[in-house]
């Protein structure tokens, strides 16, 4: 029955293939291409030229141009490690705050925890800006009550990408949370009955059986979040434009200033290409990761 | 069991239940926190923004700063091109998206798991990754610094595919098969059978698309290269910033934050249901 409908197949698929094709993988083709060539951008693609491996020697080099790279591809892996060490250890414990039937209130914490994840990254990066500010922000503020003293937060090389990170995280959790909450759904309640019947206590219980089996729901929420993070653009590109002296120059906006504002388009492709590589290394590693620990 | 152990044991559980609501209470409010002070600073006078220490409630609530904000940006224009610029796209994804799903799910053709993998491999790509060629492309189809420009690119996408599929894969083929046999075409089936059975999937994929393209920066900067008449609501924001630097503009910053966080908070707080609903069944059947 089913081969009679090939006709059909074409004319379903045919929209979102054409567009996906044409407006995803043409150019991500294109970026492979372009990194191998002199281009402009302001040029059409015929006028690019073969440079072979020129441009990624450039970005990997000595001069200013690899330096900058070089600073943004490791702010970046920063950027990011830091971002999921952060969201995944918070999504699990609130994730557990949300799914506990002890006391009331799990599902309007839901609500509340998710609803930053429907806030534009350009309203957090301006409001965080001004919670941020040294001395008419709250954050300072509130440090103070506790007995700390005022942090610099955006303004010093040494806090600014942190700084960064910490609204990241607030605006992402509460995403991370409802996957950690659907993979603690999954998680038969027999196994915690008999853990209690052979007396395991709750700590036990979730060393030994609820994060082994969220190690496939985790592994998920770091590969979104490894995505995510590396797509920080916004506070960046509004707050701090990269600085102050490169602390906050991240890939996705380094890469446009490369490839769109200087119109270096061979160069920014590289620097896509070697962004993309770099994912799939770190995204295939995680996988090895997972499944070596589940043949355990 | 001594007295002295029994309320010991009677006692640990209610001193458990409220550190347990403790902690709920203190990530509740650290998640609502900077929203409530956006909303609070966007009422408060210009004196009381840039006040040290910091006023928490305004003494005399005033929507001063967002007459200001209509003064600088054209806000009724900005709303009106971000609501076009997701809703047109909202259309095309859900469309799109019914009709490859429905394919991947109901028909077998020869190298379907591969052309699904391949689709589904680019939801993992970071759009900075087509970013340059896009750009070029876009602009070589003289979509640049227009609506189209923004809206045309997004008109499908893998997510939507995904989610359609692992949905409608569970609608029973006994009722497509029944509707054949009554000589309906297929797109008839599949808007009139199949999309009704699945609903809310279809609910959540609008909203999602919906929300995400309401909040989308990168794109729409880099396409529309300063044409200020196209700008949705939030690349106007920026505008605010850059109008004037420093605590001053606190109060114009903050209301106009307000203004662009408002649709797509509503839209969640009206039908979040779907939102979650979606996310954990793409989890989990992913």
């Amino acid at each position: 029955m089913a081969k009679a409908f090939r006709a059909s197949a074409g004319i379903m698929l045919a929209p979102a293939v054409t567009l996906i094709g044409v407006f995803v993988l043409l150019p991500m083709l294109l970026t492979v291409w372009l990194s191998f060539q002199d281009w402009s951008t302001q040029t059409p693609f015929s006028e690019a030229s073969f440079v072979g491996f020129g441009n990624f020697n450039e970005i990997f080099g000595p001069t200013s141009v690899g330096r900058d790279f070089k600073t943004a591809l490791l702010n970046t892996a920063i950027y990011t490690a830091l971002s999921v060490a952060l969201i995944l250890p918070l999504s699990v414990v609130f994730g557990l705050l949300v799914y506990q039937r002890e006391v009331a209130g799990g599902t309007a914490l839901r609500t509340v925890l998710f609803s930053t994840y429907m806030v534009p990254m350009i309203a957090v990066a301006l409001v965080w800006s001004k919670l941020y500010s040294p001395s008419e922000g709250p954050l300072n503020q509130l440090l103070g009550l506790i007995g700390i003293g005022p942090q610099p937060w955006l303004s010093s090389p040494r806090s600014a990408l942190v700084s960064i990170v910490l609204l990241n995280v607030w605006q992402q959790v509460g995403y991370f949370t409802v996957l950690a909450i659907a993979g603690l759904t999954q998680i038969p309640g027999s196994l915690y009955e008999a853990a209690t019947l052979d007396g395991a206590n709750g700590r036990e219980q979730f060393r030994f059986i609820t994060l082994p089996l969220l190690r496939r729901t985790l592994l998920f929420s770091a590969v979104i979040a490894i995505i995510n993070a590396v797509q920080v653009f916004e506070p960046v590109a509004l707050i701090t434009q990269g600085g102050p002296v490169g602390s906050t120059n991240v890939l996705t906006y380094h890469i446009r200033r490369v490839g769109i504002e200087r119109a270096q388009g061979g160069l920014g492709s590289a620097m896509a290409v070697t962004l993309m590589l770099s994912l799939i290394v770190c995204v295939s590693a995680l996988f090895a990761f997972v499944n070596r620990k589940d043949s355990e | 069991m001594s007295p002295a152990t029994r309320s010991l044991s009677r006692k640990r559980p209610s001193g458990r239940k409220a550190l347990l609501a403790t902690a709920m209470l203190l990530v509740a409010v650290a998640s609502a926190f900077p929203l409530a002070w956006m909303v609070l600073s966007s009422l408060k006078t210009p004196a009381e923004t840039m006040q040290v220490p910091p006023v928490w409630i305004p003494r005399t609530p005033t929507l001063e700063a967002y007459e200001k904000v209509a003064g600088v940006i054209n806000v009724g224009r900005s709303m009106w091109n971000s609501l076009i610029i997701a809703s047109v796209t909202t259309a095309g994804i859900l469309v799109t998206s019914m009709m490859a799903g429905y394919a991947f799910a109901k028909y077998s053709f020869p190298g379907r798991s591969l052309l699904f993998s391949v689709l589904i491999a680019t939801m993992f790509l970071p759009p900075i990754v087509t970013l340059i060629p896009l750009y070029r492309m876009v602009g070589s189809l003289g979509l640049s610094a227009s609506l189209a420009g923004i809206i045309v690119p997004n008109l499908a996408n893998a997510f939507g595919i995904f989610l359609m599929r692992q949905f409608i894969a569970g609608v029973p083929d006994d009722l497509i098969d029944a509707a054949r046999m009554d000589g309906a075409s297929e797109l008839l089936i599949l808007f009139k059978i199949v999309a009704p059975s699945v609903a809310p999937a279809i609910a959540a994929l609008a909203l999602f698309a919906f929300v995400y393209h309401w909040n989308s920066y990168l794109w729409p900067l880099t396409v529309l290269q300063g044409n200020a008449d196209a700008y949705p609501i939030v690349i106007s924001l920026s505008r605010l910033l850059s109008y004037n630097r420093g605590a001053v503009n606190t109060g114009l910053v903050m209301a106009g934050a307000t203004l662009a966080v408002l649709p797509p908070l509503v839209l969640f707080v009206l039908l979040q249901r779907f939102f979650v609903d979606s996310i954990v069944g793409s989890a989990i059947k992913g």
